[in-house]
């Protein structure tokens, strides 16, 4: 029934599914304490910062597309933005966001607009003008970023999602236009570049968690609870594993293969 | 509009493709594969019509540009719209596999292109410069690491002195390695958390925040 190969996997996703629900639930009773997360905390200060120079604040999502391997990047950086739009419509300031892959628009769209009805400023969203489809090519979209960065100088920038080589682009350029930045991405390659030159990094995992991190929902809180449980099992069978073939057993290896 | 058509719809639409997609993926059942090739045929179009709202975002916006002459911004909207329509014409009329089209994509796109790609080495040398400087002792350990990196790389260097390679080949395959390992375990965990979430319908950033009454 199962394919051969991916029964361990499968085992360990839903344990890790199971372990993610108890968590939340439990969460309803107590809420577990997080560790702060810079990044996210600073977004209030960014768009403040925007509001007291008079200049907008730049959003992207990097190439982050809703069909591939990197979905799961995008969703965490429309949460962000999400949130940051609701931010800007309260404060004032107008928020930009650079689409790379079209298919994403409508969702934006739906969701700036309801962030601004939320905060009771529905006649100030622009849709054409907040929400620019640039282009589908790398770095025609990077050059057009770039573009937008020389031109309108955003006092804040913040970039959620899958980069490539756009990544020393884009922060280099809005460091040199003194937006204050905040990068964050689970591109392993791209994280050095952002951490050299943003004001504020989220790696990896921290991105995944923005949405529960920033909706103070209890429940969504929950399951990153249950993503540090993982993480110990993920230890404890790196440990085993390391003795077992030390041992000159192959039982996980035979294990991880099933 | 109603909650069930702005939450609770499109949670079981999501939940629904997302437990067919598993399944195709971990199980032997021949009745899934046609409907998850059938889901992913329906991405693609939905893709293609996209791109159509994203040409008409792009017309929209630059004609706005070009009649309310925006400074710095409406001449390089009149060469955008003027080089969309050359690339639609030429690729509708005479076809996107042409001679003509094939010149006219090698000598503007990929050209420029080519020379956006280059300036990153530019970019990351002024990123070094930022990032290799003793200001504590993590960054004291970049400025070590990194200048033991850059010596191994210049050929003659390396030829007079090989232990460069050795650390080099040290620093990348354990300490790098372990790091970068970690950080994809974890990001494994944060996306397997963030599908749970959204699977279950907790995970709502792609929908609009919930609102009090509504968690």
């Amino acid at each position: 029934m199962l394919y051969a190969g991916r029964i361990f996997a499968f085992g360990m996703l839903i344990a890790l599914a199971l372990i993610m629900i108890g968590c939340m639930e439990m969460a309803k009773k107590k809420l577990p304490t997080f560790r702060k997360l810079a990044g996210l905390d600073a977004l209030p200060e960014m768009v403040g910062r925007a509001a007291e120079m008079n200049r907008p604040v730049h959003f992207t999502t990097g190439l982050g597309e809703l069909t591939g391997t990197v979905a799961p990047q995008l969703v965490a950086g429309l949460a962000v933005l999400g949130y940051l739009t609701e931010l800007a419509a309260k404060y004032g300031v107008k928020i930009v966001y650079s689409v790379y892959q079209p298919q994403v628009m409508p969702i934006a769209t739906e969701l700036m607009r309801e962030a601004y009805i939320r905060a009771g400023k529905a006649e100030a969203f622009d849709q054409e003008d907040q929400i620019r489809f640039l282009s589908s090519e790398q770095f025609a979209y990077a050059a057009a970023v770039q573009g937008y960065a020389e031109r309108e100088r955003p006092a804040a920038n913040v970039m959620i999602g899958p980069f490539y080589a756009e990544s020393q682009l884009f922060a280099e350029t809005f460091f040199r236009v003194g937006s204050i930045q905040l990068a964050g991405t689970a591109r392993g390659y791209q994280i050095p570049f952002f951490a050299v030159v943003c004001d504020y990094l989220l790696i990896a995992e921290e991105i995944y968690a923005a949405g529960a991190y920033l909706s103070k929902d209890p429940v969504q809180g929950g399951s990153i609870q249950g993503q540090d449980i993982g993480k110990i099992i993920a230890w404890v069978m790196m440990f085993v594993g390391v003795l077992l073939t030390a041992a000159g057993s192959p039982a996980l290896m035979d294990l991880l293969k099933m | 509009m109603s909650l069930f058509v702005r939450r609770q719809l499109p949670i079981a639409i999501v939940s629904i493709t997302a437990i067919l997609v598993m399944a195709d993926y971990f199980f032997r059942i021949a009745a899934t594969g046609p409907i998850v090739r059938d889901l992913q045929n329906w991405g693609i179009i939905l893709s293609a019509f996209a791109l159509g709202f994203g040409a008409v975002n792009l017309f929209i916006v630059h004609t706005r540009h070009i009649s309310k002459q925006t400074s710095n911004q409406w001449p390089y909207s009149i060469w955008l719209l003027f080089m969309v329509a050359l690339f639609a014409g030429v690729g509708v009329f005479i076809g996107p596999t042409s001679t003509q089209y094939m010149w006219i994509y090698n000598a503007s796109y990929f050209a420029l292109s080519a020379t956006l790609y280059s300036s990153t080495g530019f970019y990351i040398a002024s990123g070094c410069y930022r990032a290799l400087r003793a200001r504590n002792v993590q960054s004291v350990i970049l400025l070590v690491v990194g200048g033991i990196a850059l010596l191994r790389n210049a050929p003659m260097l390396a030829a007079g002195y090989p232990i460069l390679i050795d650390i080099d080949g040290w620093v990348n395959s354990v300490p790098t390695t372990s790091a970068q390992r970690g950080i994809m375990i974890g990001a494994a965990l944060g996306a397997i958390a963030l599908g749970v979430r959204t699977m279950i319908g907790r995970e709502t950033g792609f929908l609009g925040r919930r609102t009090e009454a509504e968690r």
